[in-house]
């Protein structure tokens, strides 16, 4: 049980700087989970975890150890690439034991450990091909096959998923779940998939522009999250935002001005950004209506729906229960919130306020 | 022989075929001469203003004349002369004479015999007979003298012990000065030496070759003792480097030829006649080439050639060669008039040619020249003693000039031939004739199109590849001596893979040969690939600069012709003055003779095709590197492989691929390197150091034209090869791209 962390890391690609300044702890045994948009670093974390790259500034502590200056492979790491990179010349059943035979382990434990892990990922009968020979799906789990049979304290997964279908996608998720539960190492994953990552997550950290956003409890996040970016970041459809200034009750913008019920009384008279998550904000008749505006799309689940309006406080997103077979793209609509699942940030940092 | 002439009208053909053609003939109704020659310069001018006047004095014929390039000279007159190309009248030296009069590509000059014996010195005349007739006219005759620098020498020496008492004084090997330079390791030169101590190469009555006789013994002692004892002579001894020497004041004296004098600038010479051998009281007589007009025996025009020929020998003619030409005539009436007469280095060559002793002109000679160098450069560069030198030298000679096995009938074996191909004809027939004839009768149309797209390259693959193919895997069943082909059967084959004339262990062996071949062959590829490979992981190093400048810098050596690169090479590794022996000697090591000893030598050849060789292996292995993605070294350095590790588990496996057919077709190219074993070893020591190629490019073209033979060797090569790739070919499929 190994925990990990980073201590003021900077890191900058030539003029780039991606990584900028981030202080992460992942304790020992914990699934991490780090979710940020494209091109935001996470890969390159994980590198410089891994030591694949070096850090320009700052720590890198693996079981409270300060391994800036080890190479990757004296860091106990497993992980799992991106491109999952597996050896193209080598069987699966070699590329498996590829870092076992290097360790010199024995024979005998090779082939046993390689047998327990090809059946824990159903890859017994592929053992004998080649990576070429396999689909994306099957190669993905070799990928993980790999890093797994090493039994390293620290994994690294670099969106293992993302070329799965939904099905096996779904079905890797619960293995990966259950890995964790039996393995007990410590996991960093990255991934974009906002399910993957509410689901797996022991703990999750928000990036965006090489910082660190937010790092906690799934939940904790989604229900307080700590700026504009984490808010609009997590949950699906994106939460609704209005900006405008708070008097008496009200928020009041450009052609609008909607009741949010009573705050605290310092916010009187401050410019503030509301967030309301579309699930707090639903479609209403025009006498509970506090917002009216044209639906530009409808989304119908089923049994409950979003529906894509344009207002003069911007576009929002609204929820309706049923199959919403009244509503029509083009018609007027109103929409009504719950104030007591409001989000306030300050307009300027854009920082939740407490 | 009817197959035989067969043959030898298909070499001719390919041979003459490539022949210069003469300009077109202008509006002159005199019969034409053709004259070939292959002079240069100031000789060129001379001979073609001759040419002019002698067509201005008389109205019957036209001469023209054809300059050719030296090397393919000789070649050029045996091939083309029996098919009619060749010209009226040629200059050549006598060095061929026996052979082509035998062949009868000569015409007798006869009539002129008896007025020449006063015009022309009798060496000169002997140097052009053959078989009782005389069948040149002689134009210039050719020998060494002595240069000295009359700034070091005041007298030039008389005795050979004075020449040695004048070389040891002149030496001084700190500041790079030798009383003596010459080519003393060319037997051209040692030869005065051979006859100074009262040698001679043929032995008589049987007028074969001796080399080891007691008088070559000591003539050969005699001049080690000068260049090992005394010092007085520079090692590996070049023609340039003589005249640099001799130019550069470092060199009191040289031995060489009257071509020599074109050659010295600034430097005050005199030319003396080489001197007496002290023990012997005998002169070192140089040899005497004697360059002669010949008249063709095809020619249709014989009677203007002839004419001539002795308009070229006349008194005028031979003045303006030695005026214009600065040429050493033969005619005795030109020395009358003064300012020939008085010409010091005309007179003082002249002197030197009535002493010298012409060169045999049968074709025994021919296979005198290459044991007789090794034996020289053996004995000089230390490596041999005089004895054992010459004992060698004797053997080889005679194994050379191998006796001709018996002559057998064709038949037999065309029998076999014929019943092979039959057998495989209708082998490939049952395999696909169906097929063929579905096709062709379905689109005959489309059929006779391909046919007329392949045409131009399959008639230019017929021409170029298979004919000269077929010519020399025929001509392997032959034994060529005296100008014929007789049929031998397998002989050729026999006489080589049983070695039969000399033991399995000496260097003129097949299977020693082989064995050298096959270990420059592996060495080689070794040192290709791993240099190559080692070269392209540096260039691909990230953090590595300037990349683009290094890799065209190491492409530089596979750019520049392999031929120059060999000889810059030997020029480095010259004992003395090379500059591997400079930076040796900066290190305060010993400098190498390099090519006295079979490792040193070896090692010297192979250091110069690794040169040549690694950029190859290098730009494969660049290309294969490049196609190696960057993760899975990632992935293998999370893995825990080392920087070993990585190299030999991902990096070699996903080259193989790459390097494979790189390494099977740089094993052939090296097996048949001839340029370098040719000029940076040339074989020595002793011919221990050539390959398969140069063997057979000796046997062809060194020793007696036995051409069936040098076939038969190269049959052999083209067999083991074919074995090679067969075997290659198998590897390379055991080994499918893994590469995804
Ligand atoms: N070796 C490199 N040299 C220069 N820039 C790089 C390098 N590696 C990554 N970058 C840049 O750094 C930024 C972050 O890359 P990174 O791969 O870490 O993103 P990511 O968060 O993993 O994105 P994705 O979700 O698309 O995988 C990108 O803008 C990328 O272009
Ligand atoms: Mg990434």
């Amino acid at each position: 049980m190994t925990d990990v962390a980073l201590r003021g890391v900077h890191k900058s690609f030539g003029e780039n700087p991606i990584v900028r300044g981030i202080d992460l702890d992942v304790r020992a045994g914990e699934f991490t989970v780090l979710v940020g948009p494209s091109g935001c670093g996470k890969t390159t974390l994980l590198r410089l975890i891994a030591g694949l790259e070096q850090p320009d500034a700052g720590d890198i502590l693996i079981g409270g150890k300060r391994v800036n200056d080890a190479p990757p492979r004296e860091r106990g790491v497993g992980m799992v690439f991106q491109s999952y990179a597996l050896y193209p010349h080598m069987t699966v059943r070699e590329n498996l034991a590829f870092a076992l035979n290097l360790r010199g382990t024995s024979r005998v434990e090779i082939e046993q450990r390689v047998r327990e892990v090809a059946e824990m990922l159903e890859l017994m009968p592929l053992l004998d091909r080649k990576p070429k020979q396999l689909s994306g799906g099957q190669r993905q789990r070799v990928a993980i096959g790999r890093a797994i049979v090493r039994r390293p304290d620290v994994f690294l997964l670099d969106e293992p998923l993302s070329n799965l279908d939904a099905a096996l996608r779904v079905q890797m998720r619960g293995e990966l779940a259950r890995l964790h539960q039996r393995l007990k190492s410590t996991i960093v994953y990255v991934t974009h998939d906002q399910v993957e990552a509410m689901t797996l997550a022991t703990r999750l950290a928000v990036f965006d522009q090489g910082k660190l956003q937010q790092h906690g409890a799934p939940l904790e996040l989604y229900r307080r999250p700590a700026n504009r970016f984490v808010a609009a970041f997590l949950g699906s459809p994106a939460m609704n935002f209005l900006r405008g200034r708070y008097s008496n009750g009200h928020l009041a913008g450009d052609g609008f001005n909607v009741p949010i019920g009573a705050l605290s009384a310092t916010f009187d008279g401050r410019d503030l950004l509301v967030g309301i998550r579309p699930q707090a904000m639903t479609l209403a008749g025009p006498d509970a209506a506090v917002l009216r505006g044209e639906i530009e799309a409808i989304e119908r689940l089923g049994n409950e729906g979003f529906a894509y309006l344009k207002t003069p406080a911007g576009p929002l997103v609204a929820r309706f229960d049923g199959g919403g077979a009244e509503l029509a793209v083009g018609a007027n609509a109103g929409v009504q919130l719950a104030p007591e699942s409001l989000h306030l940030f300050d307009a300027v940092s854009e920082e939740a306020l407490a | 022989m009817r197959a035989a002439a067969l043959l030898a009208l298909l070499a001719s053909l390919v041979a003459g075929s490539s022949a210069p053609v003469a300009a077109e003939p202008l509006a002159d109704t005199r019969a034409r001469v053709l004259v070939w020659h292959a002079y240069r310069a100031a000789e060129e001018q001379a001979l073609l203003e001759l040419i002019a006047r002698f067509n201005a004095s008389q109205s019957t014929y036209r001469a023209e004349a054809l300059a050719l390039p030296y090397d393919a000279y000789a070649s050029k007159l045996t091939a083309a002369i029996p098919t009619g190309h060749g010209p009226d009248l040629f200059v050549f030296s006598q060095e061929r004479m026996a052979v082509w009069a035998r062949d009868e590509l000569l015409a007798p000059l006869d009539e002129d015999a008896i007025e020449s014996g006063r015009e022309f010195p009798q060496a000169a005349l002997a140097a052009l007979r053959s078989g009782g007739h005389l069948y040149g006219l002689p134009l210039s005759m050719k020998c060494d003298a002595l240069y000295y620098n009359r700034a070091l020498i005041q007298t030039p020496p008389t005795t050979s012990d004075e020449l040695e008492a004048l070389a040891i004084r002149n030496t001084d090997r700190a500041a790079g000065r030798y009383g003596l330079a010459y080519e003393a390791n060319d037997f051209f030169h040692h030869a005065a030496w051979l006859h100074g101590y009262g040698g001679q190469i043929f032995a008589e009555p049987t007028h074969r070759p001796q080399l080891d006789s007691s008088q070559a013994i000591a003539a050969l002692a005699f001049v080690r003792h000068l260049a090992l004892e005394d010092r007085a002579l520079p090692e590996e001894p070049s023609g340039t480097l003589v005249a640099q020497l001799f130019n550069a004041g470092k060199a009191a004296m040289v031995i060489n030829g009257p071509w020599f004098a074109g050659e010295v600038q600034g430097v005050s010479y005199g030319i003396a006649p080489l001197p007496i051998v002290s023990a012997t009281g005998l002169p070192a007589a140089p040899l005497l080439t004697v360059e002669a007009a010949l008249v063709s025996s095809r020619s249709p025009v014989q009677a203007g050639a002839k004419a001539l020929a002795r308009f070229l020998v006349s008194t005028e003619g031979a003045a303006l060669r030695a005026r214009v030409g600065r040429q050493v005539v033969a005619t005795r009436s030109a020395y009358t008039f003064p300012d020939i007469g008085n010409d010091p280095l005309l007179t003082a060559f002249r002197a030197a040619s009535e002493k010298a002793v012409p060169m045999d002109n049968s074709p025994a000679m021919l296979s005198v020249w290459e044991p007789e160098k090794r034996a020289l450069v053996s004995v000089l560069s230390g490596a041999n003693s005089p004895t054992a030198a010459l004992a060698q030298a004797q053997r080889r000679m005679l194994a050379m000039t191998r006796i001709s096995p018996p002559v057998q009938s064709p038949w037999p074996y065309a029998a076999i031939a014929a019943m092979i191909s039959i057998a495989w004809l209708a082998w490939r027939r049952r395999l696909s004739l169906k097929r063929v004839t579905a096709r062709v009768s379905t689109r005959r149309g489309e059929l006779m199109r391909a046919i007329l797209y392949c045409a131009p390259a399959a008639s230019s693959i017929l021409v170029l590849v298979l004919v000269p193919f077929a010519i020399g895997i025929g001509l392997s069943f032959f034994h060529r001596a005296d100008g014929h082909y007789t049929f031998v059967g397998l002989a050729n084959f026999i006489d080589i893979l049983a070695s039969r004339d000399y033991r399995v262990s000496e260097p003129m062996s097949f299977w020693f040969t082989l064995a050298v071949t096959l270990l420059w062959t592996v060495v080689n590829v070794a040192f290709h690939v791993s240099i190559g490979l080692g070269l392209a992981l540096l260039l691909k190093n990230p953090l590595l600069r300037f990349k683009g400048v290094y890799r065209v810098l190491l492409v530089i050596p596979w750019a520049i012709p392999n031929y120059i690169t060999a000889l810059v090479w030997k020029g480095m590794f010259h004992r003395q003055f090379g500059a591997i022996s400079a930076l040796l000697s900066a290190l305060h090591i010993q400098p190498v003779s390099w090519f006295t000893g079979f490792s040193t030598a070896f090692a010297a050849n192979v250091m110069t095709n690794t040169w040549l060789g690694f950029p190859f292996m290098m730009v494969v292995a660049l290309g294969a590197l490049q196609s190696i993605p960057q993760d899975l070294y990632e992935a293998a350095d999370v893995d825990g492989a080392s920087a070993w590790a990585q190299f030999r588990h991902i990096t070699l496996p996903l080259l193989k691929p790459a390097l494979l057919p790189a390494i099977i077709l740089g094993a052939v190219w090296t097996f048949n390197m001839f340029n370098i074993v040719y000029l940076v070893s040339g074989g020595e020591p002793g011919g221990s150091t050539d390959i398969l190629v140069s063997e057979a490019y000796r046997w062809a073209f060194q020793r007696n034209e036995q051409f069936g033979f040098a076939a038969a060797y190269s049959t052999l090569i083209f067999l083991f090869l074919l074995g090679w790739s067969a075997i290659s070919r198998r590897i390379a499929r055991e080994q499918p791209l893994e590469n995804a």
